[in-house]
């Protein structure tokens, strides 16, 4: 069981190979060219590496989001792409989730936190269950203030990762019972989207390509000035 | 493979509001073309809504994709794939672009990428193959205003385009005011056969000055005028708007076919539909003796068969398009 993973829903992009055996090549950028003339380039990288041949993939696990829209959709729509060319399924995972699996060993509660700009951050909460996270809040776009008010509300220690927690490091460190992680935990990765992946195929859980559905957790601008203006 | 196996081309357009895909063999065969619009998503904006446009591709293109193969009877392949990689709005064409790749990359085969204006210059070779060159191509559509050189495969000079609003987007924003909906291309061409094109003596801009055009100044009297007269006939108006439009694009195509010895003249893009724009390219061609091309109104909006025949002539002369490319949203004919 080979599993290709793609990950573009930040400023970061990258990809990774893997299956029962972990993950065999992994790649990301944080700077250079975008995630379209990139992410390509990338996939034809990490499988050279791996010497996986691309009829050997036997399922494309996907960043869904929340994240950046426009370059989120570049790794959707290529991992789609490669699903149906291959004939094979996917799997989709959230950002939020391959930001927390790879901090799982701290025993804070975890809370990744995404920039959404605009003054926003994609959110939700997760709590260490054996083998992994569990996600225990829906996932939200709130500004950093609102975030900051929830946690002072919990008693629970939270550690706090991705390019949100950054950011907004000073709105966040203010509060009580906060770490912030660093830069190594700053994007969601593609390696953990393999990792996590994998168990999912094993069991099956998979979605065809034309049911795989991006998470952008936010309409477009018309949307929400259209509807204003219907209520006003 | 025998030597007279055809060549075919995966062709995807996700430029602006249609998704489509089509099989193409040799560039000219087309095997199956697949659109799907999206005019019911963005009607309610009078206008395509690009973050509505982007998120429906990502959702249609692969039933776009598969429903094409299907059509064109292949399951394992083609022998390269196309996309349009410009110009048009930058998030849709990521789409398209990004599926393309990834294609081309699992069936090991060459990505071709497409400029959208070269590709609508094919639409017509699809239709009529025995096009004689040099002809000059009066695109027009939402998007694009221009009048164009084609002297030969690959070989463009771009005479005139607008200065301000294209054709299409005059329609839109006249419809739109006149409360016609959305396109509104279809809405003033069936309202304008009801009423009369002398109604109003609209402004003809930079008529007699070179090939460019301007259609912002006509919307604004447009618009002026039935604000004015709120109890004027629209149908007097649209039909009055329309003649006013069509003249200026006959009279500049017809110079520009006579200053460059053009053999021929063409229509391409959305407003190409257009019935007057039709009959009145037809006259002139016949006054001028000018063979005329006319494409069928399905070959007019945009669609993937001309991406793929655009990409067969393009990857004859140039090769493939290397699998880091990009969009570019502003990508220039010549
Ligand atoms: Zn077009």
């Amino acid at each position: 069981m080979i599993i290709l993973g793609v990950e573009t829903a930040t400023t970061q992009v990258g990809c990774a190979i893997g299956g029962a055996e972990g993950v065999l090549a992994s790649f990301n950028a944080n700077r250079g060219r975008r995630h379209a003339e990139t992410i390509t380039p990338a996939i034809e990288f990490v499988c050279k590496q791996a010497r996986v041949e691309m009829k050997e993939i036997s399922a494309v696990a996907v960043d869904i989001g929340p994240g950046l829209f426009t370059g989120l959709r570049v790794g959707i729509a290529t991992a789609k792409a490669i699903a149906q060319a291959l004939r094979v399924p996917m799997i989709g995972l959230s950002s939020l989730d391959l930001l927390a699996f790879p901090v799982r060993y701290s025993n804070r509660l975890i809370v990744p936190v995404i920039d959404a700009r605009r003054g926003e951050v994609f959110t939700a909460f997760y709590r260490q269950v054996p083998g992994g996270v569990q996600r225990e809040s829906p996932f939200a776009v709130m500004t950093p203030d609102d975030l900051a008010s929830e946690l002072m509300a919990r008693t629970n220690d939270h550690l706090l990762v991705g390019d949100g927690a950054m950011r907004y490091a000073s709105t966040f460190s203010a509060v009580g019972g906060v770490e912030l992680g660093t830069a190594g935990s700053a994007f969601p990765s593609p390696a953990a989207l393999v990792e996590l992946a994998h168990p999912r195929a094993i069991r099956e859980e998979f979605v065809q390509p034309w049911e795989l559905v991006p998470l952008y957790l936010r309409r477009s601008d018309a949307e929400i000035n259209w509807d204003a203006r219907e209520s006003a | 493979m025998s030597e007279a196996a055809p060549f075919r081309i995966l062709g995807i357009e996700t430029s602006c509001d249609e998704t489509a895909a089509a099989v193409v063999a040799n560039g000219g065969d087309v095997l199956s073309s697949v659109v799907s619009s999206q005019v019911d998503l963005h009607s309610r904006f009078g206008g395509v809504v690009p973050e509505l446009a982007s998120r429906a591709h990502v959702d249609l293109l692969p039933h776009v994709v598969a429903q094409t193969m299907l059509e064109a009877g292949l399951d394992a392949g083609v022998d390269a794939v196309a996309a349009t990689v410009g110009p048009g709005l930058v998030g849709s064409l990521l789409v398209g672009v990004s599926a393309a790749k990834a294609m081309a990359l699992v069936w090991d085969v060459p990505f071709v990428g497409v400029n959208h204006l070269e590709a609508h210059l094919y639409g017509a070779f699809l239709e009529e193959p025995d096009l004689e060159l040099p002809m000059v191509v009066l695109l027009v559509s939402g998007g694009h205003t221009m009048l164009v050189l084609m002297e030969d495969h690959g070989r463009y000079r771009l005479l005139g385009q607008t200065i301000d609003d294209a054709a299409g987007e005059a329609f839109d924003k006249v419809a739109r005011y006149l409360g016609l909906g959305y396109p509104g291309g279809p809405a003033i061409d069936s309202l304008a056969m009801e009423g009369d094109p002398t109604a109003v003596a609209f402004p003809r801009s930079l008529l007699g000055e070179g090939h460019d055009f301007s259609f912002s100044g006509l919307k604004t009297s447009v618009i002026t005028h039935a604000r004015k007269h709120p109890d004027v006939a629209v149908a007097d108006v649209a039909a009055s708007f329309q003649e006013a439009v069509v003249d200026v694009l006959v009279t500049k195509a017809r110079i520009a076919a006579k200053e460059t010895g053009a053999r021929g003249l063409c229509l391409a893009g959305g407003v190409a539909a257009n019935s007057a724009l039709r009959e009145r390219i037809l006259d002139a061609c016949i006054a001028d003796g000018l063979r005329a091309f006319l494409p069928s109104r399905a070959m007019c909006t945009d669609n993937a068969a001309m991406v793929a025949a655009a990409a067969w002539w393009r990857l004859r002369s140039d090769g493939p398009t290397g699998l880091d490319a990009g969009a570019n949203p502003n990508l220039r004919l010549a």
